[in-house]
């Protein structure tokens, strides 16, 4: 007679758990990835070109002194530019296509704080904070690409660093999150 | 960041006039409003699911034809000695040292709902569902407010928000905050001027000054809370 | 066995897969592919994640609180009061908090629409293309036969149509909303001229009062101008160092001023024009004076018994009353929507001059403001007219007649008498599903315009009205349509379009005297726009009054009843205001702030009667008078005589979108088509009887959670 196997020992079970293992690490390194790589953007904005040229960060992203988001240049601040500056280009067709249907221009952002996470540029910018120190050399990048570790203990660690007489308003929760 | 220099830390406070108020509920909109709490449907409010960050307590007092109700608008006490943090497991209600007040994270918060068990005041809320704001309406809601989902406990916050928002601006100025600059939702709606608030630590602040009005009392005094919200006891009939 | 392992290895999977995605929905990038629409071009004063302020005022009801709207990336987020504005200085109610939900409210009309008449299946979407032609098509109608039916608000469109009927020579536009005709409006005004020689609205001074009488006003809640009243009361009760206002309220049904108050008096619907005699007869003898010639004949006592409260009471409020230096009497809705309304008016003013308060401190003013609305009467002309076919075209603005007035009326069976009914709702109101157009105006928050006849305003104000977000669909706004329609119907106005017409309608403003002034038009309206419209420093209230002569006045008192059979009905207008606010989600889940009860309409009745008929919480009983009938939960309610039920208005819509629709009933049923002699709505001396149906409903209570009334 021949003996049943116990159930963690049936084939198809152990297929069953190898898919649910796959299934499950799949998802967790998918997820990863997807945080860590630069998102499609619209138009593939050379960012080392334009620093390189010695554009101000603030040139396009205004924002950053006045207010809690830094902004994305809408297409009158690229026109304003390359109307005049007109190179042929496959990005610069695309550009010229939004303009032309008088379109905004999709930017997905990429430096983006979940949304019980309310971080203000301005503070930062303003406290002498360059934007390098969080966004990366911008210099060696084309479009923007996300700056790996960026979690809450990475603020907390700048906090603390950067201003240790203000540790009790700078870690307090309220601080960021309400 | 003067005010951190000064050495002493801002504490905020605030008295509610009951004399003054006339129970209607302009506050409790206000405050929705401004903090996102979602309307939850007539169904959810009659299992006692309503989401209310301040409520107005309406007690009966008397019997026809002496009865007269009591209002007593009720809101987090901010208490200095907070039932709700200790039993936190995942340390979602925390004290806040720099404002004296107590939040809650809801980025932290899983839901086991002890703190509004330990909460003699009624004053935290659960999200028994998603907030359901159909296309277009969720265009006003305040995106200085985290929306928050199912599952998660919520309270008043004294819109910390305001609070922030006021004393980044203050400091961007290089001065620090004035009395009276920043005010929660539910003291700059108030029709009838019962609410006031302020920094307590100031004793020339008009919150400091209310506060110890001969008719002040606190809710629950007696539990130790030592809440950060005064109250001052109507007069005549109404809890005279 | 092995099917609980499966559950429990599905649960592991379904567990994992919740991590999966609380990882990536909380680290933020999901959130990046939430489609970001940028301005193409954003306004230079704009900066994405700044706010933006704009000045505007509320147009929830017309008292005209002046309001500040918060808007971020062209949203509008909070509103809250003008700090600066004379009426409200900062303050704002719930009606007005809530706006955006009327903005935002996702069944709004998105454009014009043509219908053949209630018709729901075929209306059709059109354009304004061939909408303006049929509107310039309907001006070109003979003028007698062409009518306008207005709301409250705004007052600019109001002007611009009553000089467009004034130049053709047709009838004047009707303006009309059930809260004013609840609050007595008319009637009041009407009895300022009678009892001071001036038709105007009087203006109560509650913050430096000292003993208030009100009767049936709720000022609190809706009476005239909720806010700056409030503002007032507190003042009443703490701004003063020496003495705490006393308030005493007459009335059958404990609102939430009544609530409030020191001492409320629980008088039959019907008595108040003998209580205010008694108490000038009474006053007299306190004060050592001879009494006035209308209370000579009245015996205290017996009007104490009419009323239904002890002639001692009566006694001691006169003393005190007389015995204040600043004394005040104020005649509200409910006392004076009543078939003697206007009499019993003009007896409570008369208590203000017995105590010589006018134009004093603390006493009664003037305002010199019109009052927005026409009597009730002239709305009865209309569906008289209507209904012998004598109105070819009727345009409705702001008003929702269809739902707002009597049933007994008959409105809607007139409406379908009217060949062409063009409306300019901004909702699918019931009276917009009973049109042949729905044109649909800009939402409040959208639009240019004024409001100038604020009833609680202390001096000149005109509060300006400016869009706050671009308009969010094809809309247009009403004042627009018109110029541009009349213009090709033959009778043009001289302005080119909206903002033009107010511009010119404020030019007058520049130089008189208001608290800024400018050069010309331009500047002028900057500053116009940025404040928030235009008033005097000072207060500017009418001080001349005195007392014109008086008329004797005779008061059949309240009706009897069979006891336990018959009650007194008490129908109330709540935060819901005329009915519009019923489609705001929040003002809905708001607590009524006396019965907690949300969502939903109730039968109010005091527990002792309803022992006594054994009726419980939540049954629903149906409440029959003469004039309809309708059925609602019963809520026990303490604070109200046991001879009397009550019933708020406001809900019980059949159209209006997802949040009003098929919520509780409409106590419009209930009302009789009588006015008084101002002609107000007489809605408060009317008998009902209920009946248990057997069903019952619960109605959805805050007070529940905290069990205020112990077991239930």
């Amino acid at each position: 007679m021949k003996l049943k196997k116990p159930w963690w020992n049936q084939p198809g079970m152990q297929i069953a758990t190898v898919l649910v293992t796959l299934i499950i690490v799949g998802g967790i390194v998918g997820g990863i990835f997807l945080t860590q790589t630069s998102p499609e953007q619209p138009i593939a904005f050379p960012h080392n070109r334009h620093v390189g040229i010695g554009a101000s960060c603030l040139y396009c992203h205004t924002g950053a002194t006045l207010g809690p988001s830094a902004g994305l240049p809408g297409i009158e601040k690229c026109w304003g530019c390359h109307q005049q500056v007109q190179k042929q280009s496959p990005e610069l067709t695309k550009l010229a296509g939004y303009v032309e249907r008088n379109e905004a221009i999709p930017w997905v952002p990429v430096a983006i704080q979940p949304d019980f996470v309310h971080f203000k540029h301005s503070l930062h910018v303003n406290a002498g904070l360059q934007c390098s120190a969080c966004h990366g050399d911008l210099t060696k990048m084309t479009v923007a690409e996300p700056q790996k570790g960026q979690n809450m203990g990475w603020c907390l660690q700048c906090h603390k660093n950067s201003a240790p007489e203000q540790w009790t308003k700078l870690s307090d929760c309220a601080t960021c999150h309400y | 960041m003067a005010e951190v220099s000064k050495g002493i830390a801002e504490k905020w406070g605030l008295v509610v006039d009951q004399d003054r108020c006339t129970g209607c509920n302009a506050c409790v909109v206000a405050c929705s409003m401004e903090n996102n709490v979602p309307f939850t449907g007539e169904d959810n409010v009659a299992f006692g699911r309503g989401t209310y960050w301040i409520y107005n307590k309406r007690m009966w007092e008397g019997n026809y034809p002496e009865v007269a109700p009591a209002f007593q608008p009720v809101m987090c006490q901010q208490c200095g000695s907070a039932p709700c943090e200790p039993v936190c497991p995942t340390f979602a209600a925390v004290h806040s040292e720099e404002e004296q007040i107590n939040l809650q994270i809801y980025n932290r918060c899983i839901g086991t709902r002890y703190c509004a068990n330990n909460c003699p005041y009624h004053a935290r809320q659960f999200n028994f569902e998603d907030p359901n704001i159909p296309e277009p309406m969720n265009s006003y809601l305040n995106p200085d407010v985290t929306v928050r989902r199912r599952g998660v406990m919520e309270k008043c916050t004294f819109c910390v928000q305001r609070i922030v928002a006021g004393r980044q601006t203050a400091s961007a100025e290089d001065r620090s905050l004035r009395d009276g600059e920043v005010m929660p939702a539910c003291v700059a709606a108030c029709p009838s001027g019962a609410l006031v608030f302020g920094d307590l630590s100031d004793p020339n602040s008009r919150v400091s000054q209310m506060a110890q009005n001969e008719r002040q009392y606190k809710l629950m005094d007696e539990l130790g809370t030592r809440p950060k919200v005064t109250y001052l006891k109507g007069g005549g009939r109404n809890g005279g | 066995m092995s099917d609980k392992i499966t559950r429990r290895n599905f649960l592991k999977i379904a567990g994992a897969g919740a991590a999966i995605s609380a990882v990536l929905t909380g680290c933020g990038p999901m959130s990046r592919y939430i489609v970001r629409r940028p301005y193409t071009e954003m306004p230079e004063y704009n900066q994405t994640g700044l706010n933006t302020y704009y000045a505007s005022t509320c147009r929830e009801c017309a008292a005209g609180c002046g309001i500040i709207v918060r808007t971020k990336e062209g949203r509008a987020i909070t509103i809250e009061g003008n700090p600066q504005h004379p009426l409200n200085r900062g303050r704002l109610c719930a009606r007005g908090i809530t706006a955006q939900q009327g903005l935002y409210n996702p069944d709004r009309v998105f454009g014009p629409i043509f219908q053949a008449r209630g018709d729901t299946g075929r209306q059709a979407r059109t354009t304004w293309d061939e909408a303006i032609p049929v509107v310039s098509e309907a001006l070109k109608s003979p003028a007698g036969q062409i009518a306008f039916l207005l709301g409250t608000a705004p007052d600019h469109l109001f002007d611009l149509v009553t000089e467009w009927t004034r130049s053709i020579g047709a009838p004047a536009p009707l303006r009309y909303s059930a809260l004013a005709s609840f609050e007595g409006r008319s009637t009041l005004q009407e009895a300022a001229n009678r009892t001071f020689g001036k038709p105007a609205l009087p203006y109560f001074d509650l913050a430096n009062a000292e003993v208030v009488f009100s009767f049936g006003a709720n000022f609190l809640e809706t009476w005239l101008s909720p806010v700056s009243y409030s503002a007032a009361y507190g003042d009443m009760r703490q701004a003063r160092p020496t003495r705490r206002g006393y308030l005493v309220a007459f009335e059958a049904r404990q609102s939430l001023t009544a609530g409030n108050a020191d001492e409320w008096i629980p008088i039959k619907p019907g008595s108040e024009g003998l209580v205010a005699l008694a108490l000038a007869r009474l006053v007299a003898e306190a004060r050592g004076e001879a009494a006035p010639a209308a209370a000579r004949s009245i015996d205290p006592a017996a009007a104490a018994e009419a009323a239904g409260i002890e002639p001692a009471k009566l006694t001691d409020l006169a003393r005190l009353f007389a015995a204040s230096e600043h004394s005040l009497a104020i005649p509200g809705g409910g006392a004076i929507g009543q078939h003697e309304g206007l009499a019993i008016a003009q007896a409570i003013l008369q208590l203000n001059v017995q105590v010589n308060n006018l134009g004093l401190p603390g006493g009664v003013y003037l305002t010199n403001t019109e009052q927005p609305t026409t009597s009730l009467a002239e709305v009865y002309n209309l569906v008289q007219k209507m209904n012998n076919s004598q109105v070819k075209v009727l345009f409705i603005h702001g008003a929702n007649p269809v739902f707002e007035l009597p049933k007994v009326l008959g409105f809607e069976e007139a409406l379908a008498k009217v060949p062409l009914v063009i409306s300019f709702a901004t909702f699918p109101d019931e009276t917009a599903m009973l049109s042949d157009y729905v044109l649909p105006d800009h939402s409040p928050l959208e639009s240019f315009g004024y409001q100038r006849m604020l009833a609680a305003a202390d001096r000149p104000v005109y509060s300006s009205i400016q869009p706050v977000v671009a308009p969010l669909y094809d809309t247009r706004a009403t004042a627009d349509v018109l110029l541009t329609a009349a213009a090709a119907a033959g009778s043009p106005l001289p302005y080119t379009d909206e903002v033009d017409f107010v511009q010119q309608m404020i030019v007058p403003l520049i130089s008189a005297g208001g608290f800024y002034t400018a050069p010309e038009i331009q500047t002028f309206w900057s500053r116009w726009l940025q404040y928030g419209g235009w008033w005097v420093t000072e207060q500017a209230l009418d001080t001349d009054i005195s007392a014109a002569s008086e008329r004797p006045a005779a008061f059949s008192g309240p009706a009897t009843l069979e006891e336990d059979k018959q009650f007194y009905l008490v129908v109330f207008p709540t935060q819901l205001g005329d009915g519009a606010g019923a489609n705001r989600p929040w003002l809905q889940e708001m607590p009524d702030p006396m019965t907690t009860l949300t969502w939903n309409t109730w039968v109010e009745i005091n527990p002792e009667t309803a022992d006594k008929l054994g009726i419980h919480d939540d049954d629903v009983v149906r409440v029959t008078t003469p004039y309809g009938a309708l059925e609602a939960s019963v809520y026990r309610y303490p604070a109200i005589r046991p001879d009397t039920i009550a019933i708020p208005f406001g809900q019980g819509h059949t159209a209006l979108g997802r949040w009003a629709e098929g919520r509780g009933a409409n106590p419009a049923a209930l009302l009789p088509a009588a006015v008084n002699e101002a002609g107000d709505l007489a809605y408060n001396d009317v008998v009902a009887s209920i009946a248990l149906t057997g069903k019952r409903r619960p109605l959805a209570r805050v007070e529940s959670r905290e069990g205020v009334y112990g077991e239930h």
